[in-house]
C-alpha cells in the first residue's frame, strides 16, 4: 500500500482516493449496513462516524490506514478528512491495533475518590502494561478513560460492551481470567454493536 | 422533602421498558393530546411550566421551541443532546436505559411542536446499554405508528435515528455536537451573536432545535398534566420548577440518581444518598465537575434552584453531585480535574488549548511537591485569562473548578507549595496517582 503514503500528503491536495489506490475489505453485511445509513443524512459526510464504527469491526478492531482509505472511498472524502476525523475521538483505535480485549479504567474525579488509582497499579503488576499499551501475547490493552458516567459504581471499568463496577483486585484477576478464555473479542464485539444501534428494525 | 420521583417513577420496573409497559402507565397520551393541539398551544404549555434546560446552563426551553421558524421553509430537526459526559453525571445513562419511552414521547412532542421532519439522539459512545434500550424503544414505536410516516393518522412524517459519540467530552457542547454528527471533529462552532441561532441554522444550516435527554423526558409530563401543575413543583424557589436529577457519588454510602422536587435542601440529597462515608464532609462539587467547589458549612445551608444555589457560590448544573470526606486531599482532586480538560480541550483555540495544560502543569509540580512561590497567583491569573476568553464554554469550566479551590481552600494549596505535602495526612481512599 505504499500509494496510501502519498494521498494527501504536502505535495498534494487532500484528494480522494481512487478505486486502485484502496483494497475494498468491506463485507456484504457492512455494504448493506453503509446503505442504510445513508439514507439517514441528508449528505455522505454525516456516515463518516458510523461507517469508520464498520470500519472498526471489518478491520478485526484496528482502523488502519487501509481502513481509512477504504472510507474514505466509500464516502468520496479525502483520507486526510476522514484520518482527521478518526484520530479526534479516543474511541476509534487509530494509534496501533490494540490487543483482543481492551480494559478501560476510569481514573476520573469519582472513580479516582474512590481509590482506581491502586486499580491501575494492579493492573501493571498483574498484565504487565499501563496507559496505551498492549501485551505482547496481543490479548488485552489498558488504557486510562474519563469519567465513564457510571461513578455511582465507581471505581468503573468498560470492557467492550459492559460496564463493570464496583471492581476490586479480586474481581479483576477473575474477569481477566475470564477474557482469557473468551474466543470472541470483545472489541470487535463492541464496534459491532455501535453499528447495530444506528440501523432502523426495517432496514434489517 | 424526600425524593419525588416523576420521571424516575417507573424506573425499576422493566416492563416499563417496552410499548406495552409504557402504555399501561399512562404512556403516550402526552404525544395523543399534543397532536390535537395547534403547534404554540404546546409551546405555551411548555412555556407555562417554567421548565429550564437540564443539560447544564438551565436556559429556559421554551424560548428555544418557539425560535424554531414558524413558516417552514426547510427541514427541521430535533435533536437530542445525550453526549453526557460531565464528570459526576449519569442521570442521562439511567433515563436512556430505563425509560426509552421518555425519551422518544417527549422528542415527537417537540417534534409536533416545531414542525420537524427527523429526530437525531446523538448518545456518547460508551453509552452502548442507553443505545440499545433506544434502538428497542424506537423499533417498537415505529411498529407502532408512533414514529416514521403518518403518525396517529395526523398525515406527520418523524423519522427518529440514532448517532453514536465516539469519545469526546466537548461534542457534549452544542454547536461542537452538531459538527461531530455531521462528520466532522468534535470542534464548537461560531455563536450568537456571531452567527444565527442553532433554531435558525443548525444541522446542515437548518433550523435545528437542541435539547438534553432529561427536558425532554419533562415534556409528556408537562403536557399531560398541564404547564402549570409542573409549576407547580419547586415553587418554593424563585424561577427553578418541576423536578431535578442529581447524581451522587465519591463519598456516600449509597451513591446514585436521586429525583428531587427544587427548593430541597442540598444537605437533604446527602441524607437521600446514605450520608458521607468514611469520615465527616469536607466539601462538595454539586453539579458536576464544572461548577465551583463548596465547603461542608455550604453544603448545610445550601438550597437546590438554579439561583438559590448562586448565594453559595456554586451551580445547579447537570447535577452530578460528588461529596468528599475529610480526608480528599483538594489540591489532588482539583488536579485530576485540571486533568481532565486538558485531556478533553479540543484544540480549537489558545485560550483553552494552552491554559488547561498550564494549569495542569502547575498543580503537577504542587502535587509532587515541587511547589513554587507565586504559583497560586499563577493559577488565578490564568483561570482569568481563560474565564470568558474562550470560544465555547468549556474553557470556563476548567476555570471555574480551579478558581473557586483557591478561593474556598487556599490554606491547602499553600500548605503543599510550603512543606511539599499534603495537609491531610491520611488518605485511606485516595491513592496517589502518577
Ligand atoms: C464543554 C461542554 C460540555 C457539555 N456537555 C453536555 C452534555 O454532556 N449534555 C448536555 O445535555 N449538555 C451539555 N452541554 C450543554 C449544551 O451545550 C447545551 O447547553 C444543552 O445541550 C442544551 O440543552 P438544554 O437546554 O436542554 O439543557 C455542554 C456544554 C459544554 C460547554
Ligand atoms: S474552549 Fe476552545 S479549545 Fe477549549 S474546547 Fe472550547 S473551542 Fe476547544
Ligand atoms: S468518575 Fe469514573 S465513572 Fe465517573
Amino acid at each position: 500500500m505504499s500509494e496510501l503514503t502519498q494521498i494527501g500528503s504536502i505535495n498534494e491536495r487532500p484528494r480522494i482516493p481512487t478505486r486502485d489506490e484502496v483494497e475494498l475489505n468491506f463485507s456484504d453485511k457492512a455494504i448493506t449496513e453503509l446503505e442504510a445509513l445513508k439514507t439517514h443524512y441528508p449528505e455522505l459526510k454525516a456516515c463518516i462516524l458510523p461507517t469508520l464504527w464498520i470500519a472498526q469491526r471489518e478491520y478485526g478492531g484496528f482502523l488502519s490506514g487501509e481502513a481509512i482509505a477504504e472510507v474514505a472511498y466509500r464516502l468520496q472524502r479525502s483520507y486526510a478528512e476522514v484520518e482527521g476525523v478518526a484520530t479526534f475521538y479516543s474511541m476509534y483505535n487509530t494509534a496501533h491495533k490494540p490487543g483482543k480485549h481492551k480494559i478501560e479504567l476510569c481514573t476520573c474525579l469519582s472513580c479516582h475518590l474512590c481509590g482506581t488509582y491502586r486499580l491501575r497499579d494492579f493492573l501493571k503488576e498483574k498484565l504487565g502494561i499501563g496507559h496505551g499499551e498492549t501485551t505482547a501475547d496481543g490479548l488485552f490493552t489498558v488504557e486510562e478513560v474519563e469519567c465513564l458516567d457510571a461513578c455511582d459504581r465507581a471505581p468503573v471499568i468498560q470492557v467492550g460492551d459492559t460496564y463493570h463496577g464496583p471492581v476490586d483486585e479480586g474481581y479483576l484477576s477473575k474477569l481477566i481470567d475470564d477474557l482469557r478464555a473468551n474466543p470472541e473479542s470483545t472489541v470487535v464485539k463492541m464496534a459491532d454493536e455501535m453499528v447495530k444501534v444506528h440501523i432502523r428494525a426495517s432496514e434489517r | 422533602m424526600a425524593e419525588r420521583k416523576l420521571l424516575f417513577e417507573h424506573t425499576h420496573d422493566p416492563a416499563f421498558r417496552t410499548l406495552d409497559g409504557y402504555k399501561a402507565t399512562g404512556g403516550y397520551q402526552a404525544l395523543e393530546k399534543a397532536i390535537k393541539m395547534d403547534r404554540q398551544a404546546v409551546i405555551d404549555e411548555v412555556k407555562a411550566s417554567g421548565l429550564r434546560g437540564r443539560g447544564g446552563a438551565g436556559f429556559p426551553t421554551w424560548i428555544k421551541w418557539n425560535g424554531i421558524p414558524k413558516d417552514k421553509k426547510t427541514t427541521h430537526y430535533v435533536l437530542c443532546n445525550a453526549d453526557e459526559g460531565e464528570p459526576g453525571t449519569f442521570k442521562d445513562k439511567q433515563l436512556m436505559e430505563t425509560c426509552p419511552f421518555l425519551l422518544v414521547e417527549g422528542m415527537t412532542i417537540a417534534g409536533h411542536a416545531t414542525n420537524a421532519d427527523q429526530g437525531f439522539i446523538y448518545i456518547r459512545g460508551e453509552f452502548i446499554d442507553a443505545a440499545r434500550a433506544l434502538r428497542s424503544a424506537i423499533d417498537e414505536a415505529y411498529a407502532a405508528g408512533l414514529l416514521g410516516k403518518n403518525i396517529m393518522g395526523t398525515g406527520w412524517n418523524f423519522d427518529l435515528d440514532i448517532h453514536l459519540g465516539a469519545g469526546s467530552y466537548e461534542c457534549g457542547e452544542e454547536s461542537a455536537l452538531m459538527s461531530s454528527l455531521m462528520g466532522e471533529r468534535g470542534m464548537p462552532r461560531l455563536k450568537f451573536p456571531h452567527a444565527p441561532l442553532p433554531t435558525v441554522a443548525g444541522l446542515w444550516e437548518r433550523p435545528t432545535l437542541i435539547n438534553n435527554v432529561e427536558t425532554y423526558c419533562c415534556a409528556p409530563f408537562i403536557i399531560k398534566n398541564g404547564g402549570e401543575w409542573y409549576a407547580s413543583l419547586g415553587a418554593s424557589t424563585k424561577n427553578s420548577r418541576g423536578t431535578k436529577i442529581f447524581s451522587v457519588s465519591g463519598h456516600v454510602n449509597k451513591p446514585g440518581n436521586f429525583e428531587i422536587e427544587f427548593g430541597t435542601p442540598l444537605k437533604e440529597l446527602l441524607e437521600m444518598a446514605g450520608g458521607v462515608k468514611g469520615g465527616k464532609l469536607k466539601a462538595c462539587v454539586p453539579g458536576g465537575s464544572s461548577v465551583p467547589i463548596i465547603t461542608a458549612e455550604d453544603v448545610d445551608r445550601a438550597i437546590i434552584g438554579y439561583e438559590e444555589m448562586s448565594e453559595v457560590k456554586s451551580m445547579v448544573g447537570s447535577g452530578g453531585c460528588m461529596f468528599l470526606n475529610e480526608h480528599t486531599c483538594i489540591v489532588t482532586f482539583i488536579w485530576r480535574t485540571a486533568l481532565f480538560y486538558a485531556n478533553e480541550s479540543c484544540g480549537k483555540c489558545t485560550p483553552c488549548r494552552e491554559g488547561t495544560r498550564w494549569m495542569l502543569q502547575i498543580l503537577d509540580r504542587i502535587r509532587r511537591g515541587n511547589g513554587q512561590k507565586g504559583d497560586i497567583e499563577l493559577l488565578k491569573d490564568i483561570c482569568s485569562q481563560i474565564d470568558g476568553r474562550s470560544f465555547c464554554g468549556l474553557g470556563d469550566a476548567a476555570a471555574w473548578p480551579v478558581a473557586a479551590a483557591l478561593r474556598v481552600f487556599p490554606h491547602e494549596f499553600e500548605y503543599f507549595i510550603e512543606n511539599g505535602k499534603s495537609m491531610v495526612e491520611s488518605e485511606p481512599t485516595l491513592a496517589m496517582a502518577p
